[in-house]
């Protein structure tokens, strides 16, 4: 009796160490060439310009913890863009990524806020009244966030896609002041990744 | 130094080496996300959310158990009264370490905003004073404040991780499994 709180705690020691072991054993594939373990966040994309504090070039995409709901985050220059997808409803957010740190605003009264290293990005977002955590891998062409606008009878209808490893698609499409409908199929083989900078 | 002192130093020193052992990890390790299937809920995150909910329903009945082994709830006192906090505290601590694993080694400590702060903070925490109560449970000769007090800790440590968690995620999103 006088040893069963020992018990107690040596028992739980050897839970987590199991329950790691099976998450460790469980780990997904690394999605991208194994990036050098970067000490400085900004190193993210730009090794050479490790002392620089804007990000140059990244994408992360993933889906948010719980599920169900895709996001793509694109980084040029410190220049940010998000999208927020469950494949109905959706978000585009606009903002910057400089220091580790991301902040992204949208429509609605949307908001990302996160931190960014080499190998992902990690945050919380709101959009479509809700809101989410997130963990997301960096992610390379054809994955990666598509965005596409195009005038139909004089009304703007942008589509965007998140396309996750394995060429999974999530995507919506609206036009202004219409309810968003389940995006096409994107053809990855020709369409190209979105620039944030060229976000409009 | 007096006697209640000297017994508690190693047990405080060991749980504060966790609490600042499970920090650290969670702080410097790169989260890594990763995805298991559990029978019977349709992610690892919910099922997460159950186990949490069923500890936190626990630490109700180790609240309830405690007051009645101390003589708070009248001066009767069913003779299964400390089995029943024993077991349940034992069946919680089960309940939330494959919970702490999940959280540290796919998630890390985060400070994004001041849920997951808070969260992060509080998860140090409770395992550090968990094991503080764990190792001076067997002691004889402390002061008769020291057991109420980390009991009292654990428990308000563990709500407040289920408010921040579990609790913020039903609120948001609905109760599913």
């Amino acid at each position: 009796m006088r040893r069963s709180p020992i018990v107690t705690l040596v028992a739980g020691l050897v839970l987590g160490g199991v329950m790691t072991a099976w998450f460790a054993a469980n780990r997904p594939a690394p999605k991208s060439a194994p990036a050098p373990k970067a000490s400085a966040p900004s190193a993210a994309a730009s090794p050479s310009a490790a002392a620089s504090s804007v990000l140059a070039s990244a994408t992360w995409a993933g889906e948010v913890d719980g599920g169900g709901v895709s996001i793509a985050i694109a980084v040029h220059d410190g220049v940010a863009v998000a999208y927020v997808c469950d494949g109905k409803r959706e978000a585009w957010l606009q903002g910057t990524a400089a220091d580790g740190k991301i902040t992204l605003t949208g429509k609605n009264g949307a908001s990302l806020t996160g931190t960014y290293s080499a190998s992902g990005a990690t945050g919380s977002v709101t959009a479509t009244g809700k809101q989410w955590t997130f963990t997301a891998g960096v992610v390379q062409p054809p994955s990666g966030l598509y965005r596409t606008a195009q005038f139909v009878n004089t009304a703007k209808v942008v589509c965007g896609w998140v396309v996750l490893p394995g060429n999974r698609q999530v995507g919506a499409c609206s036009s202004e002041g219409q309810e968003s409908t389940p995006a096409p199929t994107l053809n990855t083989a020709t369409a190209k990744p979105l620039d944030p900078k060229d976000y409009s | 130094m007096n006697q209640t002192n000297r017994l508690l130093l190693i047990p405080s020193l060991l749980g504060a080496a966790l609490a600042v052992a499970l920090g650290v990890y969670g702080r410097v390790h790169t989260p890594t996300r990763v995805a298991v299937t559990i029978p019977v809920f349709s992610s690892l995150f919910h099922a997460k959310l159950w186990f949490a909910s069923a500890a936190a329903l626990l630490a109700l009945v180790q609240l309830l158990s405690a007051l009645a082994m101390w003589g708070k709830l009248g001066p009767k006192t069913p003779s299964w009264t400390p089995a029943l906090h024993r077991w349940s505290g034992r069946i919680a601590f089960l309940l939330v370490v494959p919970v702490a694993a999940q959280c540290l080694y796919s998630l890390g400590f985060s400070s994004f905003d001041t849920r997951t702060l808070v969260h992060s903070i509080l998860g140090c925490l409770f395992f550090g004073v968990f094991t503080v109560k764990m190792l001076a449970l067997p002691k004889q000769g402390l002061a008769g404040w020291v057991l109420p007090v980390l009991g009292g800790l654990v428990f308000v440590l563990l709500i407040g991780l289920w408010l921040t968690s579990s609790f913020w995620w039903f609120s948001e999103n609905g109760i599913k499994v």
